[in-house]
């Protein structure tokens, strides 16, 4: 009787929060009808052979937890229906159908309490429309929580054909160049598919918003556009995602994962630049600071030689080389990818323990050879181990004229040549080495303007060619 | 029981004979699998034969040593690295009316105290330091400043087991053993872990350094300042076949020993500590020889200062670059023993804390120029911390007492983003208020810099798999660069 008139009394329109909090218990007693009338139904079958006869005696009350909880279900299921959140036509057959399972598995109760012998007559058709019921009403559900697209998302091609759907799209092939990155399928959408699509889609439509294609985010929701073309300040979206995330407004609400500082930087200049529906991104000539954002967002501006698999090295030549002095440690636990250090030896390194290094050509990325004798020859073999990342050479004699095998190293993040006798010879070599960050030339020949030269070549270069001296005590 | 008890032997147990075949059947059919040892280095073998067990770095490593820079007792942190200009406005009031003051140590709480220090700001970054540390000071771009350290214990013994174990009670397997045990060591001629002894060891004394339940071969070997950098390290025999021969027939007879016990890791740890004592009878001399080292660098870590203990640490500082040189894995450095005690200033603070700070500024801060210039700071991780920091008002009248609740420490070179200050403390340094850390963090972090995840380097002890952060830690990615 309450419950009447807290329904009738115009709280329709904004039900009150206490509905709304038992409409949230709906997710968890769906399962309890579910359950209890599958059982009973399977019941309902096994009484015909004699091992299960027993049984029959317990069939009425089965029916009726079942109706009861159907009972329950469709009560919270009408209070949550009220947040209006889900789409109105699934609702409306998902609403009936619960209904449905409900009135059939009372009659049924009712016939078996009573052993009416109408049952004998009707016990089938009640069974299977039951069944049909409590299938349809569980799938519309499903529908409605994770979109109608869920279940056969990743059927295959003939199934999802019966069903009238469209076959699997691709999916789109790794961004590999900003070049061929397209704006709004390889940015935007896949922004929208991770942080917002799972409450704006056609299922769901929280705030009449979808976000799930290019017309669907320009046409809006309830309040309006939420993208203006040229104005991020001036967009809801973009407010949205970038309020302080303890703010009521914010989204993706409700402690969803929220967008990364480059996913929200990436949307700026997309909604800055006119909210284009396609084009490269690098066709909307990009300032200089989105570039790097958009190449660490696709993962180009690491080392790509790392996402490699390399295959196991051979254990044969590990040992050898053990046996000639070098310590070979693996550098990490997934990939084959390998360190070498002489200098541990205390030997002279000679052509033959090279010509052994470049067997482990692919694993190789860490290399040591100071204060190891090596010559200029000997750097020829050494230019050929193109995965190197770090390569010391310090404290050896090695001249510009045993440099220039080097320039093949582009993969070189780190190189050490200190205390040895290189110096011009660098300006040819280094500007090939184009990963290159840090360059150590303490103690070499190298002059000063050489330096400075090197450091306008390349920005990001740290060269340390000297050592500070003690303060002044 | 005979005092003897732990050196004996036990029979072998039904569990260890049950785990000697298994390891022994399991890993020879895997072995003949896959027709290859796993490879990595040289452990002992009952560690290797275990296939399932990876060693190495999990993940490419940015640090492949570490200088564990230890500074004994406790720095102020408001007198070092954490400026509190209110101390010096409510210089001698009372704490008591200002904050909630815990229970200290000496429970002496007197009145605030500001440092008698000033602070500046250097490098490109702004970092202020103070007058403790001039030579420090011209190192700040390369080093990553933390605020908010806190510790679980506020007295020496068991902060120093938490800061080297990960646990407040003696027994755990230090640092550098568990990080020597997951990665190895590289140079078969010295041990992967060493302690540099300063003059002072630690209150908990050498159970800071033990290798606990991890095999025998992973404890700290400790080099003593002085001509003897290790007991006994010139052979005593007058002809050195002699000594090799001595050395072979003991080996027979432990040969013959184990084959009776099976793979028994306290055999076979001190099998291999005796080959390497071996070894190392030529490769310490040569290390802590100097002389290939030019005037101008000795110069730069202080050798040449009037303070015999700049000297002393300077030497230490050195050698430590030597040893990463040489591939060591874990290098502590344990604090000299100036004339006023460890940096643990109950009293008389302006003196003690400047012979301290005297003594390792200038050689901590010629470390890591020279590593920098050598391009050896791109893969060498300098840790300095103590075990806790002091209170932000005196104890008695011009002391600090021990406080775990905040206190700084650094780190600089491999993987570490210059330049940056992490976490914050209140207005008086008492507490941390932002981005608290703790000791589990620091252990995770440094791993973590050495390419391990301190999740996944275990060791079956107690029927657990244990870890140097037990179920603690994460890394502190804000100063990672």
């Amino acid at each position: 009787m309450n419950l009447e008139i807290l329904v009738n009394s115009g709280a329709l329109d904004r039900p009150s929060d206490v509905l709304i909090f038992f409409g949230r218990f709906h997710p968890l007693m769906v399962h309890l009808p579910i359950g209890f009338l599958v059982l009973t139904i399977i019941v309902q079958f096994s009484v015909r052979w004699p091992k299960f006869q027993p049984l029959d005696t317990y069939i009425s009350y089965l029916w009726g937890l079942g109706a009861l909880s159907a009972l329950v279900t469709v009560v919270c299921g009408y209070f949550l229906s009220l947040s209006g959140d889900y789409d109105e036509d699934t609702l409306f057959w998902h609403k009936w159908s619960g209904i449905a399972v409900f009135l059939f598995s009372l009659t049924c109760f009712y016939f078996t309490k009573k052993k009416s012998k109408l049952f004998h007559f009707t016990k089938w058709p009640l069974l299977i429309t039951v069944t049909g019921f409590l299938i349809y009403t569980g799938h519309l559900g499903g529908n409605l929580t994770h979109g109608s697209t869920y279940l056969l998302e990743y059927a295959p091609n003939p199934i999802r054909g019966l069903a009238g759907m469209p076959p699997k799209t691709k999916p789109r092939k790794k961004v590999t160049a900003l070049d061929s990155a397209d704006v709004f399928l390889d940015v935007v959408l896949p922004i929208m598919n991770s942080k917002c699509t799972s409450c704006h889609n056609d299922g769901k439509k929280k705030g009449d918003l979808l976000l799930t294609s290019y017309s669907n985010i320009m046409n809006g929701g309830e309040n309006g556009e939420v993208v203006i073309a040229g104005s991020p300040e001036a967009s809801e979206l973009f407010r949205r995602i970038t309020l302080p995330e303890n703010h009521d407004d914010f989204m993706p609400s409700e402690g969803k994962r929220a967008l990364s500082d480059e996913e929200v930087d990436l949307l700026e200049w997309w909604v800055f630049s006119g909210a284009p529906k396609k084009g490269y991104v690098t066709q909307l000539n990009p300032e200089k600071r989105i570039t790097i954002i958009a190449s660490s967002y696709f993962g180009l501006d690491k080392n790509n030689l790392l996402s490699k698999k390399v295959s196991y090295p051979d254990a044969a030549i590990i040992d050898s080389l053990r046996s000639q002095g070098f310590v070979i440690n693996r550098l990490m636990k997934d990939n084959n990818y390998l360190e070498a250090n002489y200098t541990l030896s205390e030997k002279a390194i000679e052509a033959l323990n090279l010509d052994f290094l470049l067997k482990l050509k692919e694993q190789l990325i860490w290399l040591n050879l100071g204060n190891s004798e090596v010559k200029d020859v000997h750097l020829e073999k050494i230019g050929q181990l193109e995965n190197l990342i770090k390569l010391d050479l310090s404290r050896n004699a090695i001249t510009d004229l045993g440099l220039k095998h080097l320039s093949k190293l582009t993969n070189l993040e780190y190189l050490n040549l200190y205390e040895s006798q290189v110096s011009e010879g660098l300006l040819e070599v280094i500007p090939k080495m184009t990963r290159l960050q840090k360059i150590y030339l303490w103690k070499t020949k190298v002059q000063d303007t050489t330096i400075e030269q090197l450091s306008t070549m390349n920005k990001n270069l740290l060269v340390v060619f000297e050592r500070d001296e003690v303060a002044g005590n | 029981m005979s005092k003897y008890h732990n050196f004996m032997q036990r029979p072998l147990s039904r569990r260890e004979m049950l785990g000697i075949c298994k390891g022994g059947f399991g890993s020879l059919a895997f072995m003949s699998m896959f027709g290859v040892l796993p490879f990595g280095c040289s452990r002992p073998k009952n560690i290797a034969s275990d296939s399932s067990l990876y060693l190495g770095p999990h993940y490419m490593p940015k640090a492949k040593n570490v200088i564990f820079l230890y500074m004994d007792g406790g720095v102020s942190q408001v007198d070092s690295f954490d400026p509190k200009p209110r101390l010096a406005k409510e210089n001698g009031e009372d704490p008591k009316k200002k904050f909630k003051v815990d229970a200290t140590q000496f429970d002496n709480v007197g009145k605030i105290l500001k440092s008698p220090w000033e602070f500046k700001q250097y490098g490109e970054c702004g970092m202020p330091v103070s007058e403790l540390f001039p030579h420090i000071a011209t190192c700040v771009d390369d080093i990553a400043l933390i605020r908010s350290m806190v510790s679980n214990f506020p007295e020496h013994t068991n902060a120093n087991y938490f800061l080297h174990t990960g646990s407040g009670i003696q027994g755990r397997p230090s640092m550098g053993s568990w990080m020597t045990y997951g990665l190895g060591s590289e140079n078969k001629n010295i041990p992967g872990y060493i302690v540099l002894d300063g003059g002072l060891i630690p209150p908990g004394g050498l159970d800071n350094f033990k290798n606990g339940f991890l095999p025998a071969s992973y404890q700290a070997s400790i080099l003593r300042a002085g001509a003897e950098p290790v007991a006994n390290i010139r052979p005593k025999e007058a002809i050195q076949n002699l000594q090799e021969e001595k050395l072979q027939f003991i080996k027979r007879l432990d040969d013959t020993f184990l084959g009776k016990m099976g793979e028994v890791d306290a055999v076979e740890s001190a099998i291999s500590n005796y080959e390497l004592a071996y070894n190392m009878q030529s490769s310490i001399p040569e290390l802590t020889e100097f002389s290939e080292e030019s005037p101008v660098t000795k110069k730069l870590y202080g050798m040449d200062s009037d303070d015999p203990h700049t000297r002393g640490y300077a030497a230490q500082c050195l050698l430590a670059r030597r040893l990463v040189e040489r591939g060591v894995r874990f290098i502590e450095l344990t604090c000299p023993k100036v004339k006023a005690d460890r940096w643990d200033q109950h009293s008389n603070l302006k003196d003690g804390h400047e012979r301290n700070a005297h003594a390792v500024d200038q050689p901590i801060a010629g470390l890591l120029k020279d590593l920098k210039s050598r391009g050896l700071l791109e893969e060498t991780l300098v840790v300095w911390t103590g075990e806790f920091g002091r209170t932000p008002f005196a104890q008695g009248s011009d002391g600090r007492d021990h406080n775990p609740s905040a206190f700084s420490m650094w780190m600089a070179g491999a993987g570490i983003k210059g330049g940056t200050i992490f976490g914050r403390t209140d207005d008086y340094g008492y507490r941390v208020i932002e981005n608290e850390v703790t000791i589990h963090d620091l252990h995770a972090t440094i791993m973590h810099l050495l390419g391990i995840n301190h999740e996944h380097l275990t060791f079956r002890f107690g029927g657990r798999d244990m870890r140097l952060t037990d179920v603690h830690g994460h890394v502190i990615k804000d100063i990672l660069a």
